[in-house]
């Protein structure tokens, strides 16, 4: 019983790094209709980001978050804007192969920037936490609350703030909020700084994890898109949702297959997902 | 003077392509005006070409004095143009007082008055408050609509096809809905394929065939036209 407690306790902490780029991913995908395959590098650019204010100036935890998230905002969210703009009428499918292109030269300008190595970030060491037969690092609560705290402050933000509702009247119906006044390349900016902001959050969560390299937001690309899918593409509570059941399903698998085949876990639930419940999870696009 | 006036509309939804081949219309200060039509006549795109959602190649649209051809969809509703599209006219996946709250939109001030003042006239917006708009039924959710329209505070309210789909029930409730908003002030510009119906309500109302006005008249005079209702009444 314990093994199997263990891998869905780790499968949540799993889910929860994934969540904020997931709800990154999906939020751009609901406003503005392509798939941003650039998610991963905003992650590395967040990551990275806040590495340095932490290794170099000495700067905590929830303040590298933040500065994970802002940069990956401004700088990643107004290049994407500025790169793929002119390329939205041609469709979803050129803006998407697009958002590739974009994602390699950003990995790469971190690559040349910083080096392949890994890196770290200074972070006090403490013991794993026990109870009920169940080990668990302090660290990883850490990030679970500051995924949590993520993904409510932009469920608050979409719920009760004024620009908030605009993105989800966009997301909803874009010819009618147009004719509401709400002007929907303002939402489509504001939309991919937020998309962009919560991978570089989520960037900085898999760091406070692990390590980062160059790769780490790409490493992780499959399980955000996953669970993006599984929730169903467009539903903010739906990447959450996926997200925890991507990770707790990899875990799972882990116990009775090897390592190697744990990738293998997301492309079976974008299969299984879209052949049996196109829609995802949670049913209907709902941001 | 006219409050809406469109004179020789040529557009359509691409560039070259010509759905309105010279219409023409003019909406006075409390009036309703009616176009009815045979399916294809391009009635629902003259309104949308006044509401800025359609591209017009020639001919102008005044509003209110201010010639409004070139303005955009978001411009025109900020000049007091209100449009109810005939499908997809609701944010479907928000309550019905968050379809309230992005309507006031453009004057965020004053939503909360409004808000209270449009409960009063429809009290489903406050019983269904909390409801998502997609599960609402038909008439519910024309009800919605308009009150979204209304949330702007309008000059001109334009309402395309807004009984479609309703039970004559739901279609008759809200015939009297829109009278109710005529009588209070509001002028209506109104497509309508319950044309008998729209047209025992209508000031004026126009027949339009193939992208161009073929009759105008008052509203029960036409629909006691023997040709029209031979032609577009059903006999």
């Amino acid at each position: 019983m314990t093994p199997l407690a263990q891998a869905i306790l780790n499968g949540l902490m799993t889910g929860a790094l994934i969540a904020a780029p997931a709800v990154g991913f999906t939020t751009i995908f609901a406003v503005l209709r392509y798939p941003s395959f650039a998610i991963a590098a905003h992650a590395t650019l967040g990551a990275f980001a806040a590495w340095y204010v932490n290794t170099r100036l000495g700067a905590g935890v929830p303040l590298s978050v933040a500065v994970g998230f802002l940069f990956a905002a401004l700088v990643g969210g107004s290049l994407e804007h500025a790169a793929l703009r002119g390329l939205r009428g041609a469709g979803a499918l050129t803006v998407s192969i697009g958002s590739i292109a974009l994602n390699l030269v950003l990995e790469n300008a971190v690559r040349f920037s910083f080096g392949n190595d890994l890196r770290g970030y200074d972070l006090p060491l403490a013991p794993d936490l026990r109870f009920a037969g169940l080990r668990v690092g302090a660290q990883q609560i850490e990030t679970l609350v500051f995924a949590a705290a993520i993904m409510a402050a932009v469920f608050i933000f979409l719920r009760y703030t004024r620009f908030g509702r605009a993105m989800r009247a966009v997301a909803d119906n874009p010819d009618l909020a147009r004719l509401k006044g709400v002007d929907p390349e303002r939402i489509a900016v504001a939309a991919l700084m937020l998309g962009a902001g919560l991978a570089g959050a989520g960037g900085v969560l898999i760091g406070l994890d692990t390590s980062i390299d160059p790769l780490t937001g790409f490493r992780v690309l499959l399980s955000v898109f996953a669970a993006a899918v599984l929730g169903g593409l467009g539903s903010i509570p739906g990447a959450v949702v996926g997200a925890l059941a991507l990770g707790v399903a990899e875990e799972l698998a882990l116990l009775v297959l090897p390592a190697t085949y744990r990738t293998g876990v997301g492309f079976l639930a974008i299969l299984l997902m879209l052949t049996f419940r196109p829609r995802g999870l949670l049913g209907e696009r709902a941001v | 003077m006219s409050l809406l006036a469109a004179t020789d509309v040529v557009g359509g939804y691409a560039r070259d392509e010509q759905i309105l081949k010279g219409a023409s219309i003019r909406v006075d200060p409390g009036e309703i005006v009616v176009i009815i039509g045979p399916n294809g006549a391009g009635k629902s795109t003259l309104l949308k070409a006044v509401a800025g959602l359609v591209t017009v190649q020639s001919g102008a649209i005044v509003f209110d004095g201010a010639d409004v051809t070139r303005l955009d969809a978001m411009a025109r509703a900020r000049a007091g143009l209100a449009f109810v599209p005939q499908e997809r006219n609701v944010f479907a996946t928000m309550s019905v007082a968050e379809n309230l709250s992005i309507s006031a939109f453009l004057d965020p001030r004053a939503e909360a008055a409004r808000v209270a003042e449009l409960a009063g006239r429809y009290p489903l917006l406050t019983e269904r408050r909390h409801a998502l708009a997609r599960t609402l039924s038909g008439g519910q959710r024309q009800i919605l609509a308009m009150a979204m329209g209304l949330m702007a505070k309008p000059r001109l309210m334009l309402l395309d096809e807004p009984t479609a789909g309703l039970s004559p029930r739901a279609a008759d409730e809200l015939f009297a809905a829109i009278v109710d908003l005529n009588r209070a002030g509001l002028p209506m510009l109104m497509v309508e394929q319950h044309a008998i119906e729209a047209l025992a309500i209508a000031a004026r109302a126009y027949v339009m065939v193939a992208g161009k006005v073929s009759a105008e008249g008052p509203g029960p005079a036409l629909a006691d036209d023997p040709q029209i209702r031979r032609l577009f009444l059903g006999g």
